[in-house]
C-alpha cells in the first residue's frame, strides 16, 4: 500500500521547495490528561524528572485526582524540573494542587523561570491535599512548559525523609484558557493538503517506454509483467494490482534496477503519481471491502473470553503465548510503566507460570500465524473433529476443576440456587457469552437442557455447570459470527458486532458489561462514544493482550524460542555450561515487549519502536550487552544467573546504536544462524516487520553460503563480500539489492546481538547501504535517522499490521483510503500510540462488514 | 531435577504391553469372541519434508528384486514387502510457497489449476477421500499424527499439515503421544461428549440463517465435526470391551524429553496399535513439517542440532550432501522399523503389513530446486495382494502422482477413477 504523503514529499522535494527537515523528538509524546477533565495535567503524567515517580494514593483516601500524584525527594538545595506541553499559545490561569505530609519540605516554585511560590511549605502532620493554589495568570507559548521546584528548607516540625531530605507531592496542575474562543479553525481539508498534479496516460507511457519496456515490454516479459500491453488509462485501471505494485516499486526506488537507465526524480514522481491516480480512481469506484471470513477464537482468545465470561481469578491453562510471566506491573490507567518490574519468562519453563490455572483443563493446540499475518484469519482457523472433541472436553473440565468454585466470581450469582428465576440468570449470561441479544428459542433450549441435567444429577449447581460447559463449546461462543445474510456491499456493523470487534482487537476477549450496555443503547457507532470506549479499554489491564498477542506476533518473537547459537562459541547464551536446554538468551524476549508496553501504557510515539533513548533490562541482560566477556561477573558455572524472576529496570541508553526494536538481542539472535549472522534473514525481518514489505518467496535456486563465519573468514572474506560474490546471478540480484542493505546495517551486531567493532578475524565491518535505493547511510544511527525523517513509512507499516490484526484478514487495495487516512492522522499526532488504535477503531473497514453473496 | 543430556533408555518404555509388543493377535481375539471379521485393508502415509538427496536415493536397477540404493538400505529386512515407484510427479503452482505446497498439497485431490482462495491447489486429501469409504467401519474415520517437535510456531498451517478435509479445513494432526493415546483409548472421554451435541448443533443451525456464504462454509465444518464426533462415540462404545481388554497404559515419559528416534517410534507404535486393533484404517504421519528453518537435534546421528531445510539448498557441497544422506538414511530407518513392527503382527495367515499399504513419500524430490518431479515413493505392504512387491516400478516420465492416489484408493475399495490431474490408475496394481 503506498502513498500520497511520500509521493507528495518527493514531489515537493523535486520542486525544490522543502528545507532540510528538523527532526521531531518523538520522546516528547506522552500520555495526555484524561478527556473528562481537559484542563487538568495530572502530576503523575508529567515528564520524567530525575527522582520523581508516581505514587498510588488510594491508601490515603479518595481525594487524589487519578488516585495518584507525583512524588519527589531530595536534599536541601536540590531541584526537580517538570515538563508539560501546551497545544496553543495564549493566556492561562495556572494553579497547582500539592500534597502535604509530615516529611514534606519547603519549596520555591517557578514556571518558565517566573516565580510562582517563594516559599511553599508542604508540611502537615497528616497526609492530605493542600488547598488548591490561587490561579496565577501566565502568557504561555505553545509547546513545552517547565516547572522548577527547588527544595529550600524544611519546617521545624517536619520529619526528615530517610533522615536526610524532604519530599513533595504534586497531584495536578490546572490550566484555564483565558483567551477568548475564536471560531473553530477550519481544518485543512485532507484532500487539498496532498493534492498531486494529475498525470495523463500519454506522459506516463512515455516514461515507461524509456525506462521500463526494455524488460517489461513486448520483447521481454520479466516477472510476467508486460507494461507495454497497457495502451490506455482504462487498461491500467483493469490491472489495479499491477498499478499498485508499480507504484510501490517506484516509491521505494526498487525499479528500474540500479544498473539500468534511471529516470529523473521528477519522472519517477510523475509516473508514481500516475499510478496513484489510477488506484485512487479505482478505490473510489470500488468501495466494496474484502469480506472477513468468520473466524473462531484462537487459544489465547478462548482463554481470555472464558476468564472474562466466568470472572475467573486467573487463566484456564498455561499459555506459552504469554512471554512475560507477571502482570502485576502492567496498569495502563496509571499512564506510567514502573521504573522496575519483577518478571519471569519461559526461560525457566513451567515453573514460571504467573498465575493460577485450573487443574485438568487441557489447552487445544496453538494456531499458527499466517505467512505474513496473524493467527486470527478465518480461512486458516477451522474446527476439525479433534478440535471439537478438545473443546467439548475443555468446557466440562473448566467447570469441574476442583478449584473452580473459588476461582470464579459467579459461584453465588450463577451457580448457587437463590430463588432467582432461571431465565433471569441465563438470559444475561447467554447474552454476554454469545455477544448478541438472546432469542427466546435459544433461551428455551438452554433452560430445557438445564432442567434435564438437574433432573439427572439432582443438583442445581451441577446442572448450571453443565450448561456453562455446553455454552463454552457452542458455535455461538467459539465463532466470531456476524449477521451477513442480507449485508450488501458495505454495511455498518451492528452495535453488538462492533462491541465484539473492539473486545477482540483490544482485549483478545469478549465485550464487558459497559461495552454491551453501549451496544444495547445502539450508541457505539457515535464517534465520541466509540472513542471514549476505546480509551477506556486501553486504560484497562486487559489491553495487555496487545502486547501478548499482537506485539509478539508482529515481531515474530516466537522464533527466538528455538534459536540455537552455537553452544561452544556462544556459551554465554546458555545458562549453565554443559547444559544446552537452559538458555539465558531467552530472557532477551522480555526487552522488546517491555518497550512495546511502555509505548502503549505511557501513550508514547510508535516511532520509539524505531529509536528510543531508553530500554528495559535486568542487570544481567544489561551486562550481557555492555560486558560481553563477563556478563555474570564472578558467579561460577553452576548457576550463572538468577533462575527465578528477574528485576527489569528502565535504563537510559547512552548510545543511539541501541534503542528501538531492531537492535534488541532477541531480534538479532533469532535472525542469525548458529555460527554466523545472516544479513538476508535480518534484512527480510526488517522489510517485513518494520516496513510491512515482505520479500517475495525466495526463488527455487537458493544456494547457501558457508554455515560458519570462520570458514568465510578463512577465505579472507567478510560475510558481506561472500554474499556479494555469491549473488552474481541476475535473477537474485534485484531482490537482494533490496533486502540485503537492511541486514548489512545490522552487521555491527554479532549473532547474539552484542555490539562488535570488527569481525572476529579483525576485518572491518561495512554497514553502509542505501535505503529505498537512494538514501545513503553508513551505520545504524544514520539508518534510524532516515526512518525517523520519513516517519510516515514506518507509521503506515505499523498501521497496516495492526489494522490487519484488528480485522482478522489480509489488507487489500480497497483498504488504501482507510490506511491513508489513519496514517495522516497518526502522523499529525507524531505517532501517538492511542491515536493509531482510536483511528483504526473509527475506520471504515473496522466499523463495516461486507456481504459475501458474490463470492466464489 | 536432572532432565539433561542423559541418553538412558527409559526403564519403562511406553511400548511395553502395547503396539508391536501386544502379545495377542488382536483380530483372532475378536474373531474368538464371535465377531465376523476378516482382516481389513489399511492405508497409512509416512511423510518426510524437504525432499531427499537424489543420488543416494535412486537404485541403479529396476524391476523385480532390484538392488537397494544406499538410502533404501534400511529396508533390507522388509525388502520382500516393499515396492519402489519412480517418475511420479506433482505440479507446482506459482504464487504460493513451494514448501507449503509440498506439504499441504502432496495428498490433495485438486488439479493444479484448481486453486483455493488462498492460492493452493488444495482439496480434500486422498487419505480423507479413502476414509469417506472405509472410515465408517471403524470408530475413528482416520488418524493424523505429526512428529513436529518445534516449539517456535515459525511457519503457517500449510507447512505443518498433509491431511485436509478441504481447503481452509485442516485435519489437524496430534503431536503429543499421550493425547493420541487418550483419544484412542479413553472411551469415557468420548462418551461424556455426547450430552451436549444436540444443543450445540441447534445453536449452529440457528446461526445458519444469518451467515454469509463463506461463513456458512466454516459453519459446515463445525456441523461435520459434530456428526463425526457423534459417530465416533457410537462406534467406540461398541468396541468398549475390546479396548478395555487391551490392558495397555499411557506413556509415562514426557514426549518433549524423548530422543528424535524414540519420539518417531512411539508415534509409529500408536499408529500400528490403532491399525492393528481396527480403531481406524486410515492414518497419516508427518515426520517433520516442511521448511521450518529451526535447528533440530537428531541424537546419535549428528552432534549438534541441524537445519534440514538449509542443507537441502546447499547440497552441491559434498560435505553437506553426505550429511543430508545420513538424515535421509535416518528417516528410512525409522520407516523400516515401523514396517518391521507391522510385519511382526500376525493376522491369520498374513501379517498386518501384508494387509496394508504404508507409503513413504515427500512433496519434493530434490529440495535444492524445490523440484516436484520424480518424487521419492516407497510402498510397504500390498493390501492383501493388490500390488506387486519387491519391485522397482519405473513409470513413464511425467506420470502424475495422482495416478498413484487413484490406485491406492481403488485398492482400498473406493470407487474412484479420476482425481485432480490423474490420467488413470497406475501399473503395478492389481485393480
Amino acid at each position: 500500500m503506498k502513498y500520497i504523503i511520500w509521493i507528495a514529499a518527493i514531489w515537493a522535494l523535486s520542486q525544490g521547495n522543502i528545507q532540510a527537515i528538523e527532526r521531531f523528538d518523538y520522546h516528547t509524546v506522552r500520555k495526555k490528561t484524561t478527556l473528562s477533565m481537559p484542563e487538568i495535567y495530572e502530576g503523575e503524567f508529567l515528564s520524567e524528572a530525575g527522582k520523581a515517580r508516581p505514587q498510588d494514593m488510594r491508601g490515603f483516601g479518595n481525594d487524589w485526582s487519578g488516585n495518584s500524584h507525583l512524588l519527589w525527594d531530595g536534599l536541601v538545595g536540590d531541584s526537580s524540573m517538570l515538563e508539560f506541553e501546551v497545544a496553543k499559545a495564549g493566556k492561562y490561569a495556572v494553579s497547582f494542587q500539592w500534597t502535604m505530609a509530615p516529611d514534606y519540605g519547603q519549596f520555591e516554585v517557578r514556571l518558565n523561570g517566573k516565580l510562582v511560590e517563594e516559599s511553599l511549605d508542604l508540611f502537615s502532620p497528616l497526609v492530605g491535599l493542600a488547598r488548591l493554589g490561587d490561579p496565577i495568570v501566565f502568557e504561555l507559548e505553545a509547546g513545552i512548559q517547565r516547572i522548577g521546584i527547588k527544595l529550600i528548607s524544611g519546617n521545624v516540625q517536619a520529619k526528615k525523609f530517610r533522615g536526610t531530605g524532604y519530599l513533595y507531592g504534586l497531584d495536578y496542575i490546572k490550566l484555564r484558557d483565558l483567551t477568548p474562543k475564536l471560531a473553530k479553525v477550519k481544518e485543512i481539508k485532507e484532500a487539498d493538503a496532498f493534492k498531486i498534479p494529475e498525470v495523463d496516460f500519454v506522459k506516463a507511457q512515455a516514461i515507461m517506454k524509456r525506462h521500463c519496456f526494455r524488460c517489461h515490454g513486448a520483447n521481454k516479459v520479466k516477472g510476467e509483467i508486460n507494461l507495454e500491453a497497457l495502451t490506455s488509462r482504462a487498461d491500467v485501471l483493469k490491472e489495479v494490482d499491477l498499478a499498485h505494485h508499480a507504484m510501490e516499486v517506484l516509491d521505494k526506488a526498487e525499479m528500474p534496477p540500479e544498473d539500468e537507465l534511471q529516470p529523473s526524480k521528477a519522472e519517477r514522481v510523475k509516473l508514481a503519481s500516475f499510478f496513484e491516480g489510477v488506484i485512487n480512481e479505482y478505490v473510489s469506484a470500488n468501495t466494496r471491502l474484502e469480506p472477513v471470513v468468520m473466524r473462531r477464537l484462537n487459544r489465547y482468545e478462548y482463554n481470555n473470553a472464558v476468564r472474562d465470561l466466568l470472572e475467573l481469578r486467573g487463566d484456564i491453562y498455561p499459555l506459552p503465548e504469554k512471554v512475560i510471566r507477571s502482570s502485576e506491573y502492567f496498569d495502563p490507567s496509571t499512564g506510567r510503566m514502573p521504573k522496575a518490574m519483577s518478571v519471569g519468562n519461559r526461560t525457566l519453563g513451567k515453573f514460571q507460570v504467573e498465575r493460577q490455572i485450573l487443574s485438568g483443563a487441557d489447552p487445544f493446540a496453538i494456531d499458527l500465524q499466517a505467512e505474513h499475518g496473524f493467527n486470527n484469519q478465518g480461512e486458516q482457523l477451522s474446527i476439525p473433529p479433534i478440535l471439537l472433541e478438545s473443546l467439548l472436553k475443555l468446557g466440562r473440565s473448566i467447570v469441574s476443576a476442583p478449584e473452580f468454585d473459588g476461582y470464579t466470581a459467579l459461584t453465588e450469582t450463577l451457580f448457587k440456587e437463590n430463588g432467582q428465576p432461571l431465565v433471569d440468570r441465563l438470559r444475561p449470561f447467554l447474552e454476554k457469552a454469545f455477544r448478541s441479544p438472546v432469542k427466546d428459542a435459544t433461551l428455551a433450549r438452554y433452560v430445557a437442557y438445564f432442567l434435564a441435567e438437574q433432573k439427572l444429577t439432582g443438583s442445581y449447581t451441577m446442572a448450571m455447570k453443565s450448561v456453562v460447559g455446553a455454552v463454552l463449546a457452542s458455535p455461538k461462543f467459539i465463532y466470531v459470527a456476524e449477521n451477513k445474510y442480507d449485508a450488501g456491499d458495505k454495511t455498518q456493523t451492528s452495535d453488538y458486532e462492533l462491541a465484539q470487534r473492539l473486545a477482540l482487537f483490544l482485549w483478545s476477549s469478549i465485550p464487558d458489561e459497559l461495552l454491551l450496555d453501549s451496544a444495547r443503547k445502539a450508541e457505539l457507532h457515535q464517534p465520541n462514544i466509540l472513542e471514549r470506549q476505546v480509551r477506556r479499554m486501553l486504560n484497562d489491564r486487559r489491553s495487555r493482550a496487545l502486547s501478548e498477542n499482537f506485539a509478539r506476533q508482529w515481531l515474530r518473537l516466537d522464533q527466538l524460542i528455538t534459536a540455537v547459537p552455537d553452544f561452544d562459541r556462544f556459551q554465554v547464551y546458555y545458562s549453565r555450561i554443559g547444559c544446552e536446554q537452559w538458555k539465558f538468551g531467552l530472557q532477551t524476549m522480555i526487552e522488546p515487549l517491555l518497550l512495546f508496553e511502555s509505548v502503549q501504557v505511557e501513550d508514547r510515539s510508535i516511532m520509539l519502536f524505531v529509536d528510543s533513548n531508553y530500554t528495559y533490562r535486568s542487570d544481567e541482560l544489561h551486562a550481557w550487552y555492555t560486558k560481553p566477556n563477563a556478563p555474570f561477573d564472578k558467579r561460577g558455572n553452576r548457576s550463572r544467573f538468577n533462575t527465578f524472576t528477574q528485576t527489569f529496570r528502565k535504563r537510559h541508553l547512552r548510545t543511539r546504536r541501541e534503542g528501538g526494536l531492531m537492535t534488541t538481542a532477541a531480534i538479532l539472535t533469532m535472525t542469525a544462524t548458529p555460527l554466523r549472522t545472516s544479513p538476508i534473514k535480518r534484512g527480510a525481518w526488517v522489510a517485513t516487520v518494520i516496513f510491512n514489505d515482505p520479500p517475495p518467496p525466495p526463488p527455487d535456486v537458493i544456494p547457501e553460503i558457508e554455515a560458519d563465519d570462520a570458514e568465510i573468514a578463512a577465505q579472507g572474506l567478510t560475510i558481506r563480500e561472500r554474499l556479494k560474490q555469491h549473488a552474481t546471478d541476475q535473477t537474485c540480484a534485484s531482490c537482494h539489492a533490496r533486502i540485503d542493505p537492511l541486514g548489512f546495517v545490522l552487521e555491527s551486531f554479532d549473532p547474539i546481538g552484542r555490539w562488535r567493532d570488527n569481525y572476529r578475524g579483525g576485518r572491518d565491518i561495512d554497514t553502509s547501504g542505501k535505503l529505498f535505493g537512494e538514501m545513503e547511510f553508513s551505520n545504524i544511527e544514520e539508518f534510524k535517522d532516515l526512518i525517523l525523517d520519513q516517519p510516515e513509512k514506518f507509521m503506515r507499516a505499523f498501521i497496516e499490521h495492526m489494522l490487519s490484526y484488528a480485522l482478522g484478514r489480509e489488507l487489500k487495495i480497497t483498504d488504501k483510503p482507510a490506511v491513508d487516512r489513519i496514517t495522516r492522522r497518526v502522523k499529525a499526532d507524531h505517532g501517538r500510540f492511542s491515536t493509531v488504535v482510536v483511528e483504526i477503531a473509527k475506520s471504515v473497514p473496522f466499523r463495516h462488514k461486507t456481504g459475501q453473496a458474490e463470492l466464489k | 531435577m536432572n532432565i539433561l543430556k542423559h541418553k538412558h533408555i527409559p526403564r519403562r518404555t511406553f511400548l511395553r504391553g502395547c503396539g508391536a509388543a501386544l502379545s495377542l493377535p488382536f483380530l483372532d481375539v475378536m474373531q474368538g469372541r464371535g465377531a465376523k471379521i476378516s482382516a481389513p485393508k489399511r492405508v497409512a502415509f509416512f511423510y518426510t519434508p524437504n525432499g531427499v538427496a537424489q543420488e543416494a536415493w535412486h537404485p541403479k536397477s529396476i524391476g523385480d528384486n532390484f538392488a537397494l540404493s544406499p538410502t533404501l538400505k534400511p529396508l533390507e529386512p522388509v525388502r520382500k514387502n516393499i515396492s519402489l515407484f519412480t517418475n511420479l510427479d506433482r505440479v507446482k503452482v506459482p504464487g504460493t510457497d513451494g514448501h507449503a505446497q509440498a506439504g499441504a498439497c502432496y495428498l490433495s485431490t485438486a488439479a493444479p489449476d484448481d486453486l483455493s482462495p488462498a492460492g493452493y491447489p488444495l482439496r480434500r486429501t486422498i487419505d480423507q477421500v479413502i476414509a469417506d469409504t472405509v472410515g465408517n467401519l471403524t470408530p475413528f474415520r482416520s488418524l493424523e499424527l505429526s512428529c513436529n517437535s518445534f516449539t517456535d510456531n515459525r511457519e503457517s498451517v500449510y507447512f505443518d499439515n498433509i491431511s485436509w478435509y478441504g481447503h481452509g479445513h485442516v485435519a489437524r494432526s496430534i503431536k503429543e503421544p499421550h493425547k493420541v493415546f487418550r483419544r484412542l483409548f479413553n472411551i469415557k472421554d468420548h462418551q461424556e461428549n455426547a450430552s451436549v451435541l444436540d444443543l450445540v448443533r441447534s445453536d449452529a443451525k440457528d446461526l445458519q440463517g444469518s451467515l454469509g456464504r463463506m461463513d456458512l462454509h466454516k459453519l459446515e465444518e463445525y456441523l461435520d465435526s459434530v456428526r463425526t464426533v457423534e459417530q465416533q462415540i457410537e462406534r467406540i462404545t461398541k468396541r468398549q470391551i475390546d479396548v478395555n481388554d487391551l490392558g495397555i497404559e499411557e506413556p509415562e515419559k514426557l514426549w518433549t524429553t524423548m530422543r528424535r528416534d524414540e519420539y518417531i517410534q512411539v508415534m509409529g507404535d500408536l499408529m500400528v496399535l490403532a491399525l492393528q486393533t481396527d480403531l481406524t484404517r486410515v492414518c497419516s504421519m508427518m515426520v517433520a513439517p516442511e521448511r521450518w528453518d529451526t535447528p533440530l537435534m537428531f541424537e546419535d546421528v549428528f552432534e549438534k542440532p541441524i537445519l534440514h531445510h538449509g542443507w537441502t539448498h546447499n547440497q552441491k557441497d559434498q560435505k553437506v550432501l553426505r550429511e543430508l544422506e545420513k538424515l535421509d538414511y535416518f528417516h528410512m530407518t525409522q520407516f523400516s522399523r515401523i514396517c518391521q513392527k507391522m510385519k511382526a503382527i500376525k493376522e491369520g495367515e498374513n501379517t498386518l503389513l501384508d494387509n496394508m499399504m504404508f507409503i513413504y513419500g515427500s512433496g519434493l524430490s530434490s529440495g535444492m530446486l524445490h523440484e516436484c518431479t520424480n518424487l521419492p515413493t516407497v510402498i510397504a505392504g500390498n493390501a492383501a495382494g493388490q500390488l506387486v512387491t519387491n519391485r522397482h516400478h519405473k513409470h513413464a516420465k511425467g506420470t502424475p502422482i495422482a495416478n498413484l492416489w487413484v490406485s491406492i484408493a481403488k485398492a482400498m475399495g473406493c470407487s474412484i477413477d479420476q482425481i485432480g490431474d490423474s490420467t488413470g490408475p497406475l501399473k503395478g496394481f492389481a485393480v
